[in-house]
C-alpha cells in the first residue's frame, strides 16, 4: 500500500499554484491571531525590500489554530485580486496555510515547511517564529542574504540577549554541541534561522521523522545534520531577541526539544563527533553574541529549591543514569546553603555527560531521563545566576568561555563512557 | 476586395507598420519607396492584415526619420512621387487595405519654411507660428523627454536672437497651437490628405501640443480643445475615417484623449507593453491584470490599440523606477541596446528568439482588448543590429529572400540607406519571407494562421473582457464576449509546464472548441475546468453551447 503523504490535497493545490519560488518564508503557527497579522506584514516589507525581484512565497504550517490564524495569513497575500495597500510588489507573493494537526508540534510544522519547500524547489528558506515580538523586515534579508548570495547553506541566528536569558543555550547546548562537534554555534536552537533548499532536502530524507519522536527537537537535529554534512554554515547577527509574552517557561518539554534531540544524536553521529578535536567559530556577520545587563527578575530562590528537592527525590533515578563519585557530590551541594551552592562546571559538564551515555544505555525510559535533568539544569542555573549577578558583559563571556572549555576539555570522559558501554 | 464601409473599421483591424524606406526599392537607389511597397502589398494581403501605417514620408531632413517634417503638402522625393503615393493608396484599397499615415502636428522640422520664415525677424508673419521666448526658464515643470541627447527644452536661435521651444530634437520646433491660424493651416495639411483618400491619421506626440506656465506642458485642456476640433471637422467632411493618438501616458491620463467619443478613435496602450513583457520574464500575469484594471473605459465607438514593438525603442517611461531597473536587467544588459527610457532592440531578440514566447506574445496581442499592430519584419523574427544609432538599429531593411540585398534592392550593398542584418541567427539567409513561405511550420505561416483565426471573430476586436483570476498566477486567463459568442483565452506565461484550474461555472453546459484545431474539449461543468498547458503555451477556446 502506497505511504500516506502528510501533506494534504488541498496544501498540495496550493502549492501547485505557487509554483517555482526562489525563497520560502516559514510560519509555523498556533493561536497566533494578535500578532500573526503584523509579522507578515513585516515578512512582506522585508521580501519586497531585500528581494523584490525574486519568486516567494510565504507557507504558514499551523497547528490548529482556533483563533482564525490561517485566515488572517492568507488574506494578505499579494497579487492581482489583492494588491498591497502601501507595498509595491513587482510580483505575485503568495501567501498560503495548511493545517498539520490539533495542536502546536514545532516538528510537524518543520517537516511541512521542508516538503513545501522541496515540492516548490526554494533555493533558500527562512523559518521565522510568531513568536518574537520585534521581528523586522531586515531579519529577512539578514538571514536569506547569506544563502541566496553567498552559498552558505544553513544560518543561525546571534542575538543581543540579557546575560540571565537562554541559559538552556548558553550552559547546555552551545557548550557541548561545541565540544562534540568542533564548530562554535552559538544559538545551536533557535525558531529563527535561513537554509538552503540543499540542505532542506538533505535533511527531509533523514530517519528523523520516522523514529517516533515525530520530530521532536527536529530543528536542533536540523543544525547537527548541517555540521555533520559538512554544509556552509553561518551565523547573522538579528539584534535583540524579545519574546511577544513572557511564558512561563516549561523546562521539561524544552529539555526534550534541545537536549533530548542532542542526546538523541550522538549515536548516529558518533563517526562525527568522536574524532573531532577542539572547535573553529562559524563564520558570523555581525555581532556573534551581545549581552544586555539591565536587571532582570528571576527567582533564584525557587530554582535553588527545586534542584535541592529534585535531587533528593530522584535519587533513584539519578543512581541509575549517574557515576557514584557525580551523584555523591551533587547530593553534597544540594545540602549546602545558599550562599554555598557551587554547581561547578566540572561538576556540571560530567552530570551531562552522563545523562548522554545514559540516554543512550536507555537506563531507564529515555523521557525519564530527560525529566531527571530539569532538577539539575536549574541547579546549574542558580550556580550561573549567583557567580554572574553582579558581572559585566565580559566576565559573562569569561564564564560561558570557561564551561566551554571544560566540556571541550571533558570529551575524552565522554568518549570513555561511550566505549563503556559497548 | 475592397475596404468595407463600416465606420467602426479600426475595431476589427489588424495593422501592420512599415517606414517606405525600409520595405522594398523599387528603383535600385538603395532605399526603399513607394512602387516597392505596392509590389509586396500581395504578401501584405496573404498576412491577412487590413491596415498598413506608414511612418512619415514626407520632404524631410531625416535627422528624426522624417519625424522631422519640412513640407506637409508633398512626398520625400526618394520615395517616389505624390503619384506614386496615389497609385499606392489605390492598389491597397482594392485589397481591402486602408492606409493609415503619419502626422506630426506638434513640430516641424527647422528647415520648414514656416519655421524659417518665424524665425527671420519678431515681425514676421509667421513669428507666432512657433514658441518663442526671450529666456529659457519658462515651462519648467516640462520634462525633458529626450533625456540622451537634450538639455533642455528651449533652444537658442542665433538668427532672432531668442529661444525657441522644443520638447523633442532641438531641430524640432513646436508649433504654436494658441495660434488659430496654426490650427486652420494643420487641419488644411490633414484635408489634403484625407482628400486623397487616406483612412486614418496616426497622430504623432499629441500631449504636448500647448504649453502652459505652472504645468507639465503635457495633456493640458487647451490642447484637448484643439485635438476636439480636429475631430469635429473630420467627422463634418469625412466620416468614417479615424484618428489614432500617439500619447505615451498612463491610462488615467490617456483617457481623456477619447472624450465622449469626440476625440480620438484610438490610442496606443503604452503602458501595457512593457508589462507584458515583463510578465513573461517574472512569469507572473500581475503587470497584466493590473495595468489594465488601471485602465479606465472607453467610449463604446474608442478602441485601444496595441503592439509588441514598432520603430521607437520599447519605452519604459510609463512604468516605475523599479520595473524599468527589472526590464533593463532582463532585457537590455548591454547598455549599448538602451536608449533614453527604453529599449532599442525588436521583438526576436528581446525574446531570445524563443518560438514559443514570441508566439504567446503575439497570441496575447492578437487577444487581448485592442487593435493589434504588427512591425514589419516580426512576422518572419527579424533582428536588430544595436550597432547602428538611434532607433536605427531596428529600422533595417525588410528580409525576402536570402538572395543579394535580401531581396530588397538591387542597389550595390554600399548604397543601402541601412546595412543588413548579417549575424548568423537573424541575418537575411536565414531570416526571410521566402524561405518562410516555403516552410510549414515558419513563424511567417504561424503569424498568418493567428491572423486568419482572429479574424474570424468578432470578438477579439469588439468583444467585452473578464479576467478569471485561477489561483495559479502564471496563467493569465480571461473570456472574451460579444453577443452570442464567447472566447476563453488561457497564457501560460511560464517556462515550464503548469496546471490550472478555472472557474467556468458560468459557462456550464459549454463545450470548449479549441479554435486552431477546433478539437473538442470535455464540457465545462461544476467542477473547477481543470486545463494543462506546456511552457509559454496558449490556448483559444470558441465555447459553444450546442
Amino acid at each position: 500500500m502506497a505511504e500516506e503523504s502528510f501533506l494534504t490535497d488541498d496544501f498540495l493545490r496550493q502549492l501547485m499554484n505557487v509554483g517555482e519560488v526562489d525563497i520560502l518564508v516559514g510560519l509555523p503557527t498556533y493561536n497566533n491571531a494578535k500578532t500573526v497579522g503584523s509579522i507578515v506584514h513585516t515578512i512582506q516589507n522585508g521580501i519586497l525590500r531585500g528581494f523584490p525581484r525574486e519568486r516567494v512565497v510565504i507557507i504558514n504550517a499551523d497547528g490548529g489554530s482556533r483563533d482564525g490564524t490561517p485566515e488572517i495569513v492568507t488574506s494578505v497575500s499579494i497579487d492581482d485580486m489583492r494588491p498591497a495597500s502601501n507595498l509595491y510588489a513587482l510580483r505575485t507573493l503568495h501567501s498560503i496555510s495548511t493545517k498539520y494537526g490539533s495542536g502546536p508540534a514545532s516538528g510537524v510544522a518543520f517537516r511541512t515547511i521542508l516538503a513545501a519547500a522541496e515540492l516548490l524547489r526554494a533555493k533558500a528558506c527562512v523559518v521565522l517564529s510568531p513568536e518574537s515580538a520585534n521581528i523586522e523586515p531586515e531579519w529577512l534579508a539578514t538571514l536569506l542574504r547569506p544563502v541566496y548570495r553567498d552559498s552558505f547553506d544553513l544560518v543561525m541566528p546571534t542575538y543581543s540577549r540579557h546575560k540571565f536569558e537562554g541559559l538552556l543555550i548558553t550552559n547546555l547546548l552551545y557548550p557541548m554541541t561545541r565540544a562534540l562537534y568542533g564548530t562554535r554555534i552559538r544559538e545551536t536552537y533557535s525558531p529563527e534561522f535561513g537554509f538552503s533548499g540543499r540542505l532542506g532536502s538533505q535533511f527531509l530524507g533523514q530517519n528523523v521523522w520516522t523514529d517516533g519522536t515525530d520530530g521532536d527537537g527536529a530543528e536542533l537535529r536540523f543544525t547537527l545534520a548541517a555540521i555533520t554534512g559538512k554544509f556552509r554554515i553561518c551565523q547573522s547577527f538579528l539584534g535583540e531577541k524579545m519574546h511577544i509574552e513572557r511564558r512561563a517557561a516549561d523546562l521539561v518539554p524544552a529539555l526534550r526539544q534541545t537536549a533530548g534531540a542532542l542526546f538523541s544524536a550522538l549515536e548516529p553521529d558518533f563517526p562525527v563527533w568522536s574524532v573531532v578535536a577542539g572547535s573553529e567559530p562559524a563564520p558570523t556577520a555581525g555581532a556573534d553574541k551581545a549581552v544586555l545587563l539591565e536587571p532582570l527578575r528571576i527567582n533564584r530562590k525557587r530554582l535553588r529549591e527545586m534542584f535541592s528537592s529534585g535531587v533528593a527525590e530522584l535519587d533513584s533515578v539519578f543512581q541509575s543514569i549517574l557515576s557514584p563519585g557525580t551523584l555523591a557530590q551533587l547530593q553534597e551541594i544540594a545540602r549546602l546553603e545558599d550562599d554555598r551552592v557551587q554547581y561547578s562546571a566540572e561538576l556540571w559538564t560530567r552530570t551531562v555527560y552522563e545523562f548522554a551515555a545514559s540516554y543512550q544505555k536507555s537506563v531507564i525510559s529515555r523521557d525519564h531521563i530527560i525529566q531527571a535533568l530539569a532538577p539539575l539544569f536549574r541547579g546549574r542555573a542558580f550556580t550561573f545566576l549567583m557567580e554572574n549577578r553582579n558581572a559585566s558583559a565580559d566576565e559573562v563571556e569569561t564564564s560561558i568561555e570557561g564551561l566551554c572549555l571544560e566540556f571541550e576539555r571533558l570529551k575524552p570522559y565522554l568518549l570513555q563512557l561511550w566505549k563503556s558501554r559497548e | 476586395m475592397p475596404i468595407n464601409r463600416d465606420v467602426l473599421w479600426y475595431r476589427d483591424a489588424i495593422i501592420y507598420q512599415v517606414h517606405v524606406r525600409t520595405f522594398r526599392d523599387s528603383n535600385g537607389d538603395g532605399i526603399g519607396d513607394f512602387q516597392g511597397l505596392e509590389e509586396k502589398l500581395d504578401y501584405l494581403q496573404e498576412l491577412g492584415i487590413n491596415a498598413i501605417w506608414l511612418m512619415p514620408f514626407f520632404p524631410s531632413p531625416l535627422r528624426d526619420d522624417g519625424y522631422d517634417i519640412s513640407d506637409y503638402n508633398a512626398v520625400h522625393p526618394a520615395y517616389g512621387t505624390l503619384e506614386d503615393f496615389r497609385k499606392l493608396l489605390g492598389s491597397a484599397h482594392d485589397r481591402g487595405i486602408r492606409v493609415i499615415i503619419e502626422m506630426v502636428l506638434n513640430h516641424t522640422s527647422d528647415q520648414h519654411p514656416w519655421f524659417q520664415e518665424s524665425r527671420s525677424s519678431q515681425d514676421n508673419l509667421r513669428r507666432d507660428w512657433y514658441v518663442w521666448s526671450d529666456t529659457d526658464s519658462r515651462y519648467k515643470g516640462a520634462r525633458i523627454i529626450f533625456l540622451d541627447t537634450e538639455t533642455s527644452n528651449w533652444a537658442w536661435d542665433p538668427i532672432s536672437k531668442s529661444f525657441y521651444w522644443h520638447r523633442f530634437f532641438s531641430h524640432q520646433p513646436d508649433l504654436n497651437y494658441d495660434n488659430p491660424a496654426v490650427r486652420e493651416q494643420m487641419w488644411d495639411v490633414m484635408k489634403f490628405w484625407l482628400e486623397m483618400g487616406v483612412d486614418a491619421f496616426r497622430l504623432d506626440a499629441v500631449p504636448y501640443l500647448v504649453e502652459r506656465e505652472g504645468t507639465n506642458c503635457e495633456n493640458l485642456p487647451e490642447t484637448h480643445h484643439v485635438l476636439k476640433e480636429l475631430r469635429r471637422k473630420l467627422d463634418e467632411a469625412f466620416p468614417g475615417r479615424m484618428l489614432l493618438a500617439e500619447a505615451n501616458q498612463w491610462p488615467a491620463d490617456l483617457r481623456p484623449y477619447f472624450g465622449d467619443g469626440d476625440e480620438f478613435h484610438m490610442a496606443f496602450h503604452f503602458p501595457l507593453m512593457p508589462r507584458m513583457f515583463m510578465a513573461l520574464k517574472l512569469e507572473d500575469r500581475k503587470p497584466i491584470t493590473e495595468i489594465l484594471q488601471q485602465t479606465p473605459e472607453i467610449p463604446p465607438s474608442c478602441q485601444w490599440s496595441l503592439f509588441l514593438r514598432n520603430h521607437d525603442e520599447l519605452t519604459l517611461e510609463m512604468v516605475t523606477d523599479m520595473e524599468r531597473d527589472y526590464m533593463y536587467d532582463t532585457y537590455a544588459q548591454n547598455k549599448t541596446m538602451r536608449l533614453n527610457l527604453g529599449i532599442r532592440r525588436r521583438l526576436a531578440p528581446l525574446l531570445n528568439n524563443d518560438r514559443r514566447r514570441i508566439e504567446l506574445m503575439n497570441g496575447m496581442l492578437m487577444s487581448l482588448p485592442g487593435t493589434p499592430i504588427i512591425y514589419y519584419g516580426d512576422e518572419i523574427g527579424m533582428g536588430d543590429n544595436i550597432n547602428l544609432g538611434d532607433r536605427n538599429g531596428v529600422r533595417t531593411p525588410m528580409q525576402w529572400n536570402g538572395e543579394t540585398n535580401a531581396g530588397f534592392s538591387a542597389a550595390p550593398p554600399e548604397r543601402l540607406y541601412a546595412p543588413l542584418i548579417h549575424d548568423p541567427v537573424y541575418g537575411y539567409p536565414a531570416v526571410n519571407v521566402l524561405r518562410q513561405k516555403t516552410s510549414e511550420h515558419s513563424l511567417l505561416n504561424w503569424m498568418q494562421r493567428i491572423i486568419s483565426v482572429r479574424s474570424s471573430s468578432g470578438v477579439f476586436g469588439r468583444g467585452a473582457i473578464e479576467f478569471l483570476y485561477p489561483a495559479n498566477h502564471r496563467i493569465l486567463a480571461y473570456v472574451r464576449r460579444l453577443g452570442n459568442e464567447t472566447v476563453l483565452v488561457v497564457n501560460n506565461l511560464s517556462s515550464n509546464a503548469q496546471a490550472v484550474e478555472l472557474d467556468l461555472r458560468r459557462y456550464k453546459g459549454s463545450i470548449p472548441i479549441e479554435m486552431f484545431g477546433r478539437s473538442m474539449f470535455p464540457r465545462v461543468g461544476d467542477l473547477p475546468y481543470l486545463l494543462t498547458l506546456g511552457p509559454y503555451q496558449f490556448y483559444w477556446f470558441r465555447l459553444r453551447r450546442i
